[in-house]
This record gives structure tokens, C-alpha cells and sequence, in this order.
């Protein structure tokens, strides 16, 4: 198995404050800051780019690890928020992410305490397994809503 | 509470008991006069990643050195582990059952996974590898993976 593997990724300049994005995996889209750092409204913008990241790989492995929990997944929705920190020196940093998953999931005959722990598990273990996530250095906070179907 | 051998490989700490013996795959095996608790090291546990379920043979299975005893579904594989002495399966850990994150917590203690009622126990034990020749063993291992790219 390689240690290793590779991802990218190609921006264009195509004029002002737009640009246009060519992922590896093969969807491509205009894009720009967003309006409050002189971009534009409802386009895709890095910002929303790297909350999105981090909320797309935990959720992803999160199906993963539902899946190696045996867990029986209902739905999933999680809203992220990421908290952007202007320094003294005015160089900006994204110091906190915020999950808030809404998670319902089928107890299956088990007790609702005991599938809440195997979820609470799958979800510490999706963040730790994250690829984006563990490459972050901004804190990461989880704070789920778990509904046990009967 | 046992004391630690310790080695670094790359940025992660791996520690192994000083008062048990190893097989070369990494199980332990803590003598208990004619009865031997087993589970797996520090390097396994973190190799295989988080503990999802535990699978155990269940007591009163005879077991030959290298017969599966357990296995650990884990968030990134299935492993099975193999019997480091021969004899019968008389106790399993059922706390793994609600709990098999303790695996990963306390491999050396209460992540424990059988006891087996050793058939030959000095006989098995000579065979298997002290504290220090299992951290090399498992050092020469670990660099092994670091060097696959």
C-alpha cells in the first residue's frame, strides 16, 4: 500500500475579482472572495471552499464509519462553521470549526443507549480520520444531535 | 501496573510491557500460574486503528499455537489474531462487548481480550519473545512500513 497520494487542483485568472477552478476530480466553476474582501455574492469562494472541505471529509468518513460500526443510517445533516480570526498584523487565520451533525439512526433492536455510544464513537472516529480534518490546525468542535429511531 | 519499554518511530510512541512475553505478530501473553491472559501490544492496536467490535472464540475452545483467538474490526480493517500458546479459551473480556474502545485505551490492561488454561506453558513460553526482542522486532517492523511509498 503507498504511503502517499496525490490530489490538485487549477485556478485561472479571469479578470478582475474572478477566477475560474478546475477540480482534479472533474467539476470546474467560476469563483471569487467573498463580498466583505472585495469579491462577489452567491459564487463559490475559499472560504466556502475550506469549511466545505473539512465538512464534506468528516462527513464521508463518517458514512465510513457507520458503516464499520454497523450502525443503520437514517439521514445526515451537519451545517459547519468556521470562525475566521483578523490578527494584529491583519493576516487572518480560521481558528475554530464548528460541526453541528443532526444524525438519526435506526436503534435495530438494540438499546438506544448503546447504539448513542457506537455513534458517538463513529463520530470521534470520523474526525480523527479525516484528511482534512486532521490536517487543519484550527480547533475542531463536534456538537451532534443524536435521534435513535425504535 | 506494569512497567514500559518505549520507542519512537516517526512521530508516534509505541510501548511495550516488560512483564509479559510476545509473539512476533504482537500478542501478549501474561503468565497467571498455569493460565494465560492474551490481548495485543501497543504497535497493534494503534496500527489497526479504532476498535469497532471484538469477536472472540468462545470459552472452553481448544486452541493450538497459531489458531485464530480473536477478531478486531476496526474503522480501517478486519484482523484476526492468533493463539501464542496452546490450550483451552476459559474467560473472555465481555466488557469488550459495550466497550471495545478499551482496546485501544488500555491494551496492556483492562483491553485484555481471553484467558486460556495453558496446555504446556513453559514449553510454549520458551518460544516466544521477550519484552526487548519484541520492541525490535516490532522497531524493525514499523520502519519496515515507514519505508513503502
Amino acid at each position: 500500500m503507498s504511503r502517499t497520494a496525490t490530489y490538485h487542483t487549477t485556478v485561472r485568472w479571469k479578470g478582475e475579482h474572478w477566477g475560474h477552478l478546475v477540480m482534479g476530480n472533474g467539476p470546474e466553476m467560476d469563483f471569487s472572495a467573498p463580498p466583505d474582501a472585495h469579491g462577489h455574492a452567491d459564487v463559490f469562494t475559499p472560504e466556502d471552499a475550506f469549511v466545505a472541505a473539512a465538512n464534506t471529509c468528516v462527513m464521508m468518513m463518517f458514512i465510513w464509519a457507520t458503516e464499520r460500526f454497523k450502525l443503520k443510517l437514517l439521514s445526515y445533516e451537519c451545517r459547519t462553521e468556521g470562525t475566521k480570526l483578523i490578527e494584529l498584523d491583519r493576516t487572518e487565520i480560521f481558528t475554530r470549526l464548528h460541526f453541528r451533525p443532526v444524525i438519526r439512526v435506526a436503534a435495530d433492536g438494540d438499546s438506544p443507549s448503546v447504539v448513542e455510544a457506537r455513534v458517538r464513537r463513529a463520530l470521534q472516529s470520523a474526525q480523527k480520520y479525516s484528511l482534512v480534518a486532521n490536517s487543519v490546525k484550527s480547533e475542531i468542535v463536534v456538537d451532534p444531535e443524536i435521534v435513535i429511531e425504535p | 501496573m506494569p512497567e514500559y519499554l518505549e520507542t519512537t518511530v516517526d512521530k508516534f510512541i509505541f510501548r511495550v510491557a516488560t512483564d509479559r512475553v510476545y509473539s512476533p505478530e504482537g500478542v501478549w501473553a501474561l503468565a497467571e500460574g498455569s493460565r494465560v491472559r492474551v490481548g495485543i501490544t501497543d504497535f497493534l492496536q494503534q496500527r489497526n486503528g479504532d476498535v469497532a467490535f471484538v469477536h472472540m472464540k468462545p470459552i472452553g475452545t481448544k486452541l493450538a499455537v497459531g489458531d485464530e483467538f480473536a477478531e478486531l474490526e476496526t474503522i480501517k480493517a478486519t484482523v484476526s489474531f492468533f493463539a501464542p500458546v496452546r490450550g483451552t479459551v476459559v474467560e473472555v473480556n465481555t466488557d469488550l462487548e459495550l466497550s471495545p474502545e478499551v482496546v485501544n485505551q488500555e491494551p496492556y490492561g483492562k483491553g485484555w481480550l481471553a484467558v486460556m488454561e495453558a496446555t504446556d506453558l513453559e514449553a510454549d513460553r520458551a518460544k516466544l519473545l521477550d519484552p526487548q526482542a519484541y520492541l525490535s522486532a516490532m522497531r524493525s517492523q514499523a520502519e519496515e512500513e515507514l519505508k513503502k511509498q
